[in-house]
């Protein structure tokens, strides 16, 4: 993921565009409604997919992409954006690793005939099975979680406006858990997918008791064989630890 | 070192009259364990607590803080200034002391003294109290089961009450206002002398005692012990998270929403995150668990030795229980003593 790309100060024009999701991520940057005109004042927004019906117009700096990629006409579309756009922005969890589309990668055909027989309607599009956006073209920068953090939304496009040499972290998460001293899930025999999920969230789901699911994704430093081990330590049987994994990571390597 | 004898129901009085001039940082319940946080009333305070999840080194060096904060639109620094609230942390114990005292060493050396941890540390008092080991606990080894200096008071639990050591003109004010401490008596000073026994007898048989730990580790440096460790390492910085004396930080600038103003801020880092070790261009100097465990285990029983005189690890035992993977300190003084038998 190259984080080189740079405006130069210049108000650059964004697009928002939403593939297969539940739109959550782009009502996330509505709910920043304290700041909303303030992130509006430093770039044209041009397009945006959930307030308006019209079509992609053909100049942009930015492209903001939500959503995994699961039609053929999908990845045309990103083909297309990425062409035209300098920086391609990936957020929220379906975008960066799939995420809930991706469920249904790995028995893709079973479920397509499930739900529709042997004829899929047209609306539907040609069905591919499901990617995230960095599967079909190079991705500028992600924007992790589901659903984003409008703040970590609004620092990536200030990374792309002023530059910034920031690396996305790849340590997984009891480090920033600890800070919040909550205690540990597996200690009450709990499963909880923090020992293999990316860190950036301040592990906020297990500061409100609740475990982590990992929609940040699977660190590519995560060490999912150990913590595989390490939760049957706890108590918690591989096969539960394999399936939980499935619910944001079930497209890429961890899970094959 | 001047020592004074108070009765165990003082202790309220003692608390509450450090409460009218200071906000007070005591241990207190935080799920199934303990944590250190700002308390209103002696009552939140648990005194015989085993240890906490993190260490009272935050109120030094907080997770995250603004060195300064700028204006972007004209390149300009507008305030630095660090703001301190004046503090008392009620209930320290040895290990916990000896770690603010290794990290005094490294940011108040005079060669680098560094303002924001010196202006919270000069505002910040620390009460000592005695304590019994937990099976995690190792600060015997490590020379941290008692503190010699870094203290305003330390209570040492004689049973009904406590022998407490001055360190401080300001604490022994607060003392003298709000108990009646007494002159120790010879019964006492046996009392004591019967408790420091009795915790040096409490730490578990389990965990040896490698006095040359760190010529050994020298020794080792290639062993494929490490790649062991290493293999388990979940890349999760919780090791450090929890350490009383991990000081290694990170330096980024963070843009308000507008984009025209933001702040520096210094956020807490850790040598077994995976980016730790990596420089422009991409190269990564500890690209593998096995480099950045051993590195970090270097650290706090070799390295920090050979410039300080002392360990680093102060055998407080938090690593070893937020370490999922059973990496520790424990782990590595266990393979050196079966190596060197």
């Amino acid at each position: 993921m190259s984080a080189q790309n740079t405006l130069h100060g210049k108000r650059p024009c964004v697009v928002i565009i939403g593939l297969a999701s539940c739109f959550g991520c782009q009502l996330q940057i509505t709910n920043m409604e304290p700041y909303l005109l303030d992130v509006l004042d430093q770039i044209e927004l041009v397009h945006w997919q959930l307030a308006s019906s019209d079509p992609l117009p053909d100049d942009f700096d930015i492209a903001v992409v939500e959503g995994a990629v699961t039609t053929k006409e999908a990845a045309e579309t990103l083909r297309r954006v990425r062409r035209r756009a300098s920086v391609v922005m990936a957020i929220g969890a379906c975008a960066t690793t799939a995420g809930i589309p991706g469920i249904v990668a790995p028995e893709f055909q079973d479920h397509v005939s499930a739900v529709y027989g042997d004829a899929v309607p047209d609306a539907a599009g040609s069905l591919v099975s499901p990617v995230p956006v960095s599967a079909v073209v190079p991705v500028d920068w992600e924007v992790r979680c589901c659903p984003i953090e409008g703040a970590d939304f609004v620092a990536a496009l200030q990374r792309f406006i002023g530059g910034s040499n920031r690396l996305s972290p790849t340590s997984t998460l009891c480090g920033e858990c600890k800070r919040n001293e909550r205690g540990c899930f597996y200690g009450r025999g709990v499963l909880c997918m923090g020992l293999v999920t990316r860190s950036g969230c301040g592990a906020r789901c297990p500061s409100l008791g609740r475990a982590c699911n990992g929609c940040a994704g699977v660190s590519p430093d995560a060490n999912v064989a150990a913590a595989r081990r390490m939760a049957q330590e706890a108590g918690i049987d591989g096969a539960r630890f394999d399936s939980a994994l499935q619910l944001f990571n079930s497209v890429g390597e961890c899970c094959a | 070192m001047l020592y004074r004898v108070i009765d165990r129901q003082e202790l309220p009085a003692l608390v509450e009259a450090f409460m009218e001039d200071y906000e007070v940082i005591a241990p207190v319940e935080s799920g199934a364990s303990y944590a250190f946080e700002k308390v209103d009333s002696f009552d939140q305070i648990k005194l015989d607590y085993t240890t906490t999840i993190t260490s009272c080194k935050k109120y030094v060096l907080p997770p995250r803080e603004t060195l300064f904060k700028f204006d972007a639109e004209n390149n300009e620094v507008t305030d630095f200034t660090v703001k301190v609230t004046p503090r008392v942390i009620f209930g320290a114990h040895a290990c916990d002391i000896n770690a603010l005292n290794s990290l005094d060493m490294v940011f108040q050396d005079n060669r680098y003294r560094d303002p924001y941890y010196e202006a919270r540390r000069n505002a910040t008092m620390v009460i000592g109290i005695s304590c019994t080991p937990t099976d995690s606990c190792f600060c015997h080894l490590m020379e941290a089961d008692e503190a010699r200096t870094g203290y305003d008071l330390f209570l040492q639990d004689i049973g009904d009450r406590y022998l407490v050591s001055i360190g401080s003109v300001t604490a022994a004010n607060v003392l003298e206002s709000a108990c009646n401490p007494r002159e120790a008596t010879d019964e006492d000073r046996i009392a004591f002398r019967q408790a420091t026994r009795k915790r040096q007898e409490s730490f578990s048989k389990d965990i040896p005692d490698v006095q040359e730990i760190a010529m050994l580790m020298d020794a080792f440096h290639s062993d494929p012990f490490w790649e062991e460790l290493g293999s388990r390492c979940l890349a999760c910085t919780a090791c450090s998270s929890v350490c009383p004396t991990c000081y290694c930080f990170d330096i980024a600038d963070r843009l308000e929403p507008d984009g025209k103003s933001g702040r520096r801020e210094r956020v807490w880092d850790a040598c077994t995150s995976p980016q730790f070790a990596m420089v422009t261009g991409g190269h990564n100097f500890r690209d593998s668990n096995r480099n950045r465990v051993r590195h970090r285990m270097y650290h706090k029983l070799n390295g920090f030795l050979a410039t300080h005189d002392r360990m680093l690890c102060t055998g407080c035992g938090r690593c070893v229980r937020a370490c999922k993977a059973h990496i520790s300190p424990i782990e590595v003084l266990k393979f050196f003593e079966e190596k060197g038998a």
